[in-house]
């Protein structure tokens, strides 16, 4: 009997093991890509896991030497990041355009590709973006922008047309409408702040309107100081918390993504990167898009539009040329069109590409170039900005916006202390070379 | 024995047994201890190159106000959710021990939250936070619970702990019944016979005898809530305004993706001087206490 | 219950233990409901979920088992099962091996040789040691030496377990008598085959114990598979979860089918060996 019991435990465990192995042999994508040279993408985009789906089924398809294969993995810069620390680096790398790339550059973990053919189709402006994230200037050409993002605000068209309110270009015009709306029983915004990154929709939109795009650049070389600038961008972001659902932070991104698609607010101050997420909750919905409207000049208003996706080779690439055919075929007419109808991005590619038809109000600002990078793009993701944002939000004291500044200008000196060094060496060596 | 002790055969045997062994747990134990010793010199990103900054960084665990909060908060959650489970559980232990129908039925049923994974479990309450009780809270006209309590920097704390202590009483209740099936019968007959009843039994007879399974349920609980990390990883990532970082959930969130390999090298070397000094601390502490009873 | 006066608990009384087994049984819906939320959502439709309690926890209109066929080819299911069966047996039976083999090199000795007191000692100390703490260092080493796959998790699990099972193995020896090994090393055999003909066959409650709290550990365990396999598309059960929310996005039904799955083997198990696991949990911590 109690031999029996032992064999049992014995048995049990062994056929754990068969069946672990078992199980795991199915499903091998090994075959497919025998023989043939073997590229690695891992995009960061999980809400674009579909359309990377079907780029990977088909340059499969009609490549013979080249086996793609891409991840779209969730909380992606988490993954991507423990797999340099293990140094398993993928070939490309999918990324938006922020302090991230700042960083793989600076660690000198990508290739030059300013022999890669399709750079000459971007637009100047959005290569330019990238120039501006080096810490110290480089050489070289290390990304390729893909598609651009486009945050303002978003709004029900339908029920606007309804109640035939119009859409703002001023602050006190914003203001206006939101008590408009408010009279009519309708919440004017709703906000996802559970997800702290949400608090940096607003507050990027808010701040390419005050501020000057090359702000962190000042206050690195020593100009200036944050709390000289965001102050009002923080008192603006505050005040919309009025027209918004009671509490901010019971909802994350989804949960106010689909509040705005069930019509539960008129407006949601978010990228357009939002889209495809409310079109999975309601399909048909009329969305529009407009700039922020958060200077009384409405000259002053621009469009906030960054780098939402580009593409990086990494260092450690071995096949450049098949990763460049990778590139060309991403940045084929075709592939591009096809990103476009399901993201509803702003392409980076020169063109005869039709805006989306959520973006037609926003058009004069990107056919004209009137854009501005997120300011958050160059706040190191370690400093957290989203969450002191959203302590912010969440603090009624009356000193609230000092404290929060004040906090601003020393976190920043505190996490950027390697940066400051780096910037102030490379501003000397500048000078004695003179 | 004289000092030096001199090795026979099978004893020599024992040792190059051991021996393979004992080099395993250092690659993979003490080694990478002190190589995080090693990286918090550094200001390492986790890839790339880096330099030597000395003790910079461990002079700055100190100033730092994430990790001091990380600190308070792991502190916080690991000294309530101890109380609250023991002293629930104790109570539940009680009441299993008692002669009551279904007796095992019962025990089995309310060990089940132990055995399931804390992170889907944290899931399953992450659903319970944001809809049902806000839910009830709005049917109810009960302001206060109709809004999630995981957007609240003052609550979302406590929903950490009532998924903590959801799994950790099931486990401690468990330990307190084999503690009260240890306190022999006759004892209470004992107890009878002075009149001793109710709570005045219990404090003056039961608490004594098991106060070695109280010492180990305190330290198990101390042990595991110094270590959240699934249900936070689940519950609230960190937020709402870093108000639940642990400071594993730091470690992880900051060292990893957060380009801090240096810095949080050496907020993790600090951590476990803490855990070594809470553990000793311990001991003697609730050791002595056990003497006097 | 022919002796009523007398009382096996703290509290006494017929009535008073009519009305503990009725608020015990009452306090099972603590433990009852989510489990009953996870089944309801999980077998519901999207349209199903309103925003009133009902909505959430009423019956489904009908039990189809969309959601689960679903689930399992969003999150890899059998793939994640797979992993979690294999890295939790091969665990078990290295730890139960070894770690015993460790606790009676260890525990045999260490009462007369200094040394081995040392070791001892040393090995114990890793109790002390979070893995949170050595998180960063171990990802980095075992991509160094190439083991940053489902062989290296397995290593790691052996190493993590070791403090406390020596202890329990090296403190369950003294049970086993000196003389058996005498008769062994008569019989002319050696340390070894002592160790696995006489030793680890009595040590079988241990094993038990040992087997228990290694494969609960293991297997709901997200950190070290979350560190060192990420990216891979290698998932355990647990770490699918966590990779695949965005995929759920605001499908619940799609997600609680999925974590049903997730829990699926380990409340089977315990239904099986519920007697073995609670054992086992308790002799761990008190011994």
């Amino acid at each position: 009997m109690k031999m029996k019991k032992k064999q049992a435990w014995v048995l049990f465990l062994i056929m754990a093991i068969a069946a672990g192995l078992l199980l795991m042999g199915c499903g091998d994508q090994d075959k497919e890509a025998e023989g043939k040279t073997v590229i690695e993408m891992v995009q960061y985009k999980p809400e674009a896991v579909n359309v990377f789906a079907e780029f990977e089924k088909e340059f499969n398809e009609t490549h013979d030497d080249i086996y793609l294969k891409i991840d779209s993995p969730n909380d992606a810069m988490a993954i991507l990041k423990t797999r340099f620390i293990r140094e398993d680096n993928p070939d490309i790398i999918g990324i938006g355009g922020d302090i991230n790339y700042s960083n793989f550059l600076d660690a000198e973990m990508l290739m030059d590709i300013s022999d890669f053919d399709g750079l000459a189709d971007i637009k100047e402006n959005y290569l330019q973006m990238n120039k501006d994230l080096e810490y110290v200037p480089q050489d070289g050409v290390y990304a390729v922008p893909y598609m651009a993002n486009a945050a303002g605000i978003l709004y029900n068209r339908d029920m606007f047309k309804k109640h035939g309110w119009k859409v703002p270009t001023t602050w006190d015009e914003l203001i206006a409408l939101c008590k408009q709306i408010e009279s009519k029983g309708i919440l004017p915004m709703y906000f996802g702040f559970k997800d702290s990154w949400t608090t940096l929709a607003p507050w990027n939109a808010i701040a390419v309107d005050l501020c000057e795009p090359d702000l962190t650049y000042q206050v690195n070389s020593g100009e200036t100081k944050f709390s000289e600038h965001y102050a009002e961008v923080a008192e603006k972001e505050k005040e919309l918390l009025a027209f918004a659902q009671k509490n901010p932070v019971a909802q994350g991104y989804n949960g106010a993504c689909t509040a705005f698609a069930r019509g539960e607010s008129a407006m949601y101050v978010i990228g357009n990167y939002a889209i495809p997420q409310i079109r999975s909750v309601s399909p048909d919905m009329n969305i529009g898009s407009f700039v922020f409207p958060a200077s009384n000049d409405a000259e002053k208003n621009i469009l906030n539009s960054g780098n939402d996706l580009m593409f990086c080779v990494m260092d450690t690439c071995e096949n450049k040329e098949a990763a460049y055919e990778v590139l060309s075929y991403m940045l084929s007419d075709e592939s591009v069109s096809k990103y476009l109808a399901d993201q509803s991005a702003v392409p980076c590619k020169e063109g005869d590409f039709p805006i989306v038809p959520e973006l037609t109000e926003m058009s004069k600002y990107i056919e004209n170039g009137l854009v501005a990078d997120y300011q958050d793009h160059h706040y190191p993701s370690e400093m957290a900005v989203d969450a002191l944002i959203q302590t912010y939000l969440l603090d009624n004291s009356a000193n609230a916006t000092e404290k929060f500044m004040k906090k601003f200008d020393t976190e920043w000196v505190r996490y950027n202390k390697d940066i400051l060094a780096k910037v102030k060496a490379y501003e000397e060596g500048e000078a004695s070379h003179e | 024995m004289n000092k030096k002790h001199t090795w026979s055969k099978n004893e020599k045997v024992f040792l190059g047994l051991l021996i393979p062994i004992l080099i395993l747990f250092f690659c993979f134990n003490t080694l990478p201890l002190i190589k995080g010793f090693y990286y918090g010199l550094t200001n390492f990103r986790g890839y790339g190159n880096y330099d030597f900054v000395g003790l910079r960084n461990f002079i700055e665990v100190f100033q730092d106000s994430r990790v001091g909060k990380s600190y308070l908060f792991t502190f916080k959650y690991a000294i309530v959710m101890t109380i609250a489970v023991n002293v629930i559980s104790l109570i539940l232990a009680l009441g299993l021990n008692s002669k009551i129908r279904g007796k095992n039925a019962l025990r089995g049923i309310y060990f089940v939250p132990n055995i399931l994974g804390g992170l889907v479990v944290g899931y399953i309450f992450s659903f319970i936070f944001t809809y049902i009780l806000p839910a009830i809270g709005e049917a109810a006209g009960i302001s206060f619970l109709s809004n999630s309590i995981l957007g609240s920097t003052t609550w979302a704390w406590v929903a950490i702990v009532i998924v903590g202590a959801w799994q950790g009483i099931a486990m401690n209740t468990i330990i307190y019944i084999s503690g009260l099936q240890t306190v022999p019968e006759d004892v209470y007959e004992a107890g009878m016979l002075d009149g001793s009843t109710g709570w005045r039994k219990f404090k003056d007879i039961t608490l004594p005898l098991i106060m070695p399974f109280i010492t180990i349920n305190l330290v198990l609980c101390m042990k595991n809530a110094m270590m959240v990390f699934d249900q936070i990883m689940a519950l609230t990532k960190g937020g709402p305004s870093q108000s639940t970082e642990s400071i594993s959930y730091l470690i992880y969130n900051n060292g990893m993706s957060g380009g801090q390999f240096g810095f949080q090298s050496a907020n993790a070397f600090i951590f476990f001087i803490v855990i070594v000094a809470i553990s000793i601390f311990q001991t003697t502490i609730l050791g002595k206490k056990e003497e006097q009873l | 219950m022919s002796k009523a006066t007398i009382n096996e608990g703290a509290v006494g009384g017929r009535t008073a233990n009519r009305i503990i087994n009725i608020l015990l049984v009452i306090g099972c819906l603590t433990v009852a409901f989510p489990l009953y939320m996870t089944v309801i959502i999980a077998f519901k439709k999207p349209s199903e979920m309103t925003n009133d309690v009902a909505g959430a926890l009423g019956f489904p209109s009908s039990w189809s088992f969309s959601n689960f066929a679903e689930a399992m080819e969003v999150t890899d299911f059998w793939h994640s099962l797979g992993n979690s069966l294999l890295l939790t047996g091969a665990t078990v039976i290295i730890c139960v091996i070894l770690h015993s083999l460790a606790g009676y090199l260890i525990g045999r000795k260490m009462a007369r040789i200094k040394a081995f007191k040392a070791f001892y000692l040393y090995l114990i100390s890793g109790m002390f040691v979070p893995f949170a703490v050595l998180m960063m260092p171990l990802v980095k080493q075992t991509a160094e030496i190439g083991i940053a796959n489902r062989f290296g998790v397995i290593v790691l699990y052996v190493v993590f377990f070791m403090p406390m099972n020596v202890m329990l193995y090296s403190g369950y020896l003294s049970n086993i008598p000196t003389a058996l090994d005498e008769a062994s090393h008569v019989d002319g055999a050696g340390v070894w085959q002592t160790f696995w003909k006489i030793i680890f066959p009595n040590m079988k409650p241990m094993h038990a114990t040992v087997a228990v709290l290694t494969a609960m550990s293991t297997w709901n365990d997200v950190m070290t598979p979350l560190v060192i396999m990420s990216g891979t598309d290698e998932n355990t059960l647990p770490l699918a979860q966590l990779n695949f929310q965005t995929q759920f996005g605001t499908n619940y039904n799609l997600a609680f089918a999925s974590y049903l799955l997730a829990l699926l083997p380990i409340l089977i198990f315990y239904v099986i060996c519920q007697k073995q696991i609670i054992n086992g949990v308790v002799n761990g911590a008190v011994k």
